[in-house]
């Protein structure tokens, strides 16, 4: 079913999933009647290497929640495994659990909603460090995120309420670097964003895996956003993956069905000035 | 009687086929919030004034009958509204009631605060199991009267502050369970909580350092309202003559005591009705002026 | 209907306030009967006040000046009791959320219906017969029993298309579209875009479209207007401002969208992108507000407001972007 895409560089996988399977149990429909199952994620094998960029597109109801949810560890899947680094993240110590904590932080699609209003971004930003007791020299680390993600240290002092939508998801992707993580997961990182500010976070993504040597699993409903940003896509449909390829073959040799409404629905300029987008 | 807040936003009629508009920036004119607050602070910070000065002095004695000063009328000299049908000097007794209306409603609504918190919180951040128990417990005690309870305390243990003041904390914290319990998970559903989540941080941490601040303007609003809630209670209870007994004096007492002069000195019973709505009144507009400032929705939005 | 409508909506020096803020700043535009105008802008560009403007739906607080002349008469002089007569009949508005925008507690079928016994002398069953008919052209499955039905037992993409019935139920001369797809998944999004255009063809009523999307002008309008800090700094037919766009602003919108042609195989290409963030209205910059994120910027930009030119194309801006130069990036 998973067509084996040759990945170049990169060796081993680092955040990798295994045959996962998510069952929900729904309300009985009669008194005594047993208890219906729905079965959300049908055996899913997903993984992303050191220093690649993946995506996962598919309609809302395919599953792509619910992945991110197993694969950020927030849900333990039903059947199957979640391994960082090799390692079952369910079955081990808390040092591995924290370990894995640190190495997969997520950057979420609402910037006003993902940080506290009521916390300066100063302290926002030291709170990973804080709870994953990383020793070091914290103000270093704190100005050399922001860096990174192109803040200035003014930022520190403020309180969310003050920033746009824009800088705030700098800020969220700042927040999630703190700790040094091995993977990033954004999740619809651009979907609530401006126009013209989408490009600048999408070219942020990019740069940090490019100078960081991040793993990014960028996981969004818009095939064109997710091919500019990653060069693996898996396509999701009914709980299942359905097809994986670069993204340059999904757009132009569409196989699964689910592969091809996606790319049928992607309207452009050029489509559209054109006069049969919506014939 | 309970809640007295009155929502000053009015929503765009929606005509019949055109739908109310979701997504603008609603902005409200700041204005009347401004005064409701001033007003509202002005009024409860002189009532708390007035408390904390009888602790140290007082005109007179506010429980001593002097028989040759029965009902003076108001404005005479030494006793500007008068006094009452024993001689005791009116504004002394409405001192004197101003801290037992304070000490009561801001007993009742501290305990309920308290206990609401702790419940409301247990209740959102616990499993569904937890929630039930705490939620339908919160709906059958929300069900008994609060007078009824307050009586049955009064005829058990005896009428007086502490009485009322446990009255009032079983007859609140279902209430302020429910409230806090409603703003908690709305924090909760909140994305920053993942996110704290994802780095590690427990249940406990979240609850205090996330979830606490973002709800305390709920929990200010609803401390003031129910504040000036437990003052009304109490009078009532006293009126009823199962509040406090002298030498504490409540408001609600002197109206009952008011009331038998009613025909022979009528104003007797004006000063303390008057005290009553003055302080409910005040705290309400404080609270309403709370509401708009600390709602950090709202605060959001304006910003 | 009273003689020939040359236009569906003319309006001069719109303006909305509120007693702090100006959020739209002097709109002038025309929108023919039967036209289709596209009002491009991101959050915060008036884009939305505007259309509630139009409207007379502003929230509370907010105020709005200036002349809209519609079906023979102005909008903003209007009565409230006037205007809500109006709406549904001569004018009508598709919003961004239909969950929000329908009666959870009443069935579909009444809700629709409703609106035609309100505005039309006809029967409850003559209106729920064309209810049904309308269903039927909205491609909605089993028009019948969705009558029956409440809003939360449908799909996003048919409560929308529910919503576009509503709206046309009374063959209003003009309809606005406020996102009308953008709380839709992507795979439902063409289907509604494509039975909202059909039907506004159909009925020759004019279209006002608000987005932040341009593919979408692109596909369903004729003109565009784009807007930033609550004015218009470009105007003219859909083709000619999207393939020369002579504003900065637009240009920069056009080139941050993310397509096939600017993804390179090997993953190194970056997109273009406006530096600089939408200015908030309590802090707009004072001559051409765009000046700050603008790359020609100049002295004049910093002090004077650019006006919109006249003609077919109209830009705002002391240092238009030349047909030749934008051809190259094209």
């Amino acid at each position: 079913m998973n067509a084996p895409v040759e990945t170049p560089l990169l060796g081993r996988p680092l955040l990798e999933m295994r045959q996962v399977t998510q069952t929900y149990s729904l309300a009985r429909p009669t008194l005594l009647g047993t208890r219906p199952s729905l079965t959300v994620l049908d055996h899913i094998d997903f993984d992303v290497r050191p220093g690649e960029a993946v995506g996962l597109v598919g309609e809302s109801g395919s599953g792509k929640t619910t992945l991110t949810r197993i694969l950020t560890g927030m849900e333990k899947p039903r059947e199957g495994h979640v391994f960082y680094n090799g390692a079952d993240i369910w079955d081990g110590d808390g040092e591995r659990w924290r370990t894995f904590r640190r190495s997969v932080q997520v950057v979420m699609q609402n910037p006003r909603s993902s940080l506290d209003p009521r916390m300066r971004i100063g302290v926002s930003l030291l709170e990973p460090l804080r709870s994953l007791k990383i020793e070091g020299d914290h103000a270093t680390r704190v100005f050399e995120v922001l860096d990174q993600v192109g803040l200035s240290r003014q930022a520190l002092e403020r309180y969310p309420h003050e920033f746009s939508g824009g800088q705030l998801q700098r800020i969220a992707i700042a927040r999630a670097l703190m700790p040094g993580p091995k993977v990033l997961i954004a999740d619809e990182p651009v979907s609530a964003l401006d126009v013209s500010i989408q490009a600048q976070v999408l070219n942020l993504l990019k740069d940090l895996v490019n100078n960081l040597g991040l793993s990014l699993v960028f996981i969004a409903h818009d095939l064109s956003v997710v091919a500019y940003t990653t060069s693996r896509v898996s396509v999701m449909s009914a709980g299942k993956i359905v097809e994986v390829g670069k993204p340059m073959d999904l757009f132009v040799r569409p196989q699964a069905e689910a592969t091809r409404n996606l790319v049928g629905a992607i309207l452009t300029v050029e489509s559209g000035l054109a006069g049969n987008a919506l014939a | 009687m309970m809640t007295m807040s009155k929502s000053s936003r009015i929503p765009v009629p929606a005509p019949p086929g055109v739908p109310a508009p979701t997504t603008a920036s609603k902005k409200r004119r700041r204005l009347p919030r401004n005064a409701s607050l001033i007003i509202g602070l002005v009024l409860t910070t002189i009532f708390l004034a007035v408390a904390l000065v009888s602790i140290f002095y007082l005109p007179s004695n506010p429980n001593i009958p002097v028989i040759r000063n029965r009902l003076l009328p108001a404005g005479t000299p030494g006793h500007w509204l008068g006094t009452d049908v024993l001689g005791r000097d009116i504004i002394a007794q409405l001192m004197v009631g101003a801290r037992t209306s304070i000490l009561v409603g801001a007993g009742g609504a501290t305990f309920s605060l308290i206990l609401g918190t702790i419940a409301g919180l247990a209740a959102a951040a616990s499993g569904k199991m937890t929630d039930e128990a705490i939620s339908r417990g919160a709906d059958i005690m929300l069900s008994i009267p609060g007078m009824v309870t307050a009586l049955v305390l009064a005829a058990t243990m005896g009428s007086g502050a502490l009485t009322t003041i446990l009255a009032l904390t079983a007859f609140f914290t279902p209430s302020f369970t429910r409230v806090i319990r409603s703003a908690a998970i709305g924090v909760l559903n909140e994305d920053f909580i993942t996110a704290a989540k994802l780095y590690g941080r427990g249940k406990i941490f979240v609850l205090a350092r996330h979830v606490l601040p973002n709800i305390a303007g709920v929990m200010i609003v609803q401390f003031t309202l129910y504040f000036a809630a437990g003052i009304l209670t109490e009078a009532g209870l006293s009126y009823l003559g199962v509040g406090v007994h002298r030498p504490s004096i409540s408001w609600g007492m002197m109206l009952n005591e008011a009331q038998q002069q009613v025909g022979v000195s009528s104003p007797l019973a004006i000063w303390p009705g008057l005290a009553i709505v003055l302080m409910v009144l005040g705290l309400n507009l404080l609270g309403d002026g709370l509401r708009d400032v600390l709602d950090p929705k709202l605060a959001r939005r304006a910003s | 209907m009273t003689g020939t409508q040359l236009n569906a909506l003319e309006v001069k020096n719109l303006v909305v306030h509120n007693t702090a803020l100006t959020a739209v700043r002097g709109l002038d535009f025309t929108l023919p009967a039967g036209g289709r105008m596209g009002l491009v802008g991101e959050s915060g560009s008036g884009k939305t006040l505007t259309a509630l403007a139009l409207m007379g739906l502003l929230p509370m607080g907010w105020q709005a000046n200036g002349t809209v002349h519609h079906d023979g008469v102005d909008l903003i002089a209007q009565s409230d009791r006037a205007l809500s007569s109006r709406r549904g009949r001569t004018i009508s508005m598709v919003f961004q959320d239909p969950l929000s925008s329908l009666d959870p507690v009443r069935r579909i079928g009444v809700q629709v219906s409703s609106v035609i016994r309100r505005h039309t002398n006809v029967g409850k069953r003559e209106a729920e017969s064309q209810t049904i008919e309308l269903f039927r052209q909205m491609s909605l499955p089993r028009p019948e029993q969705l009558m029956r039905a409440y809003p939360h037992e449908i799909s996003g993409g048919q409560r929308q298309r529910i919503m576009i019935a509503m709206a046309l139920a009374c063959y209003p001369q003009l309809i606005i579209a406020d996102e009308p797809t953008t709380a839709l998944d992507v795979t439902v999004q063409k289907q509604v875009l494509r039975i909202l255009n059909a039907a506004v063809k159909d009925r020759g009523c004019a279209l006002m479209m608000i987005t932040h999307d341009l593919p979408i002008i692109a596909a369903m309008c004729d003109t565009v207007a784009v807007m930033y800090a609550g004015r218009i700094v470009e105007m003219g037919p859909v083709a000619e401002v999207f393939r020369n766009p002579r504003h900065h602003y637009t240009k920069g919108l056009l080139d941050s969208q993310p397509t096939m042609d600017n993804i390179a195989l090997d993953g190194s290409s970056r997109l273009a992108s406006i530096p600089g963030m939408v200015p908030p209205l309590h802090s707009l910059p004072a001559g051409c507000a765009f000046h700050p994120r603008c790359a020609a910027a100049t002295e004049a930009c910093m002090t004077r407001v650019p006006p919109l030119d006249d003609g077919s194309r109209r830009t705002a801006c002391w240092h238009p972007i030349e047909a030749s130069v934008a051809m190259v990036t094209a």
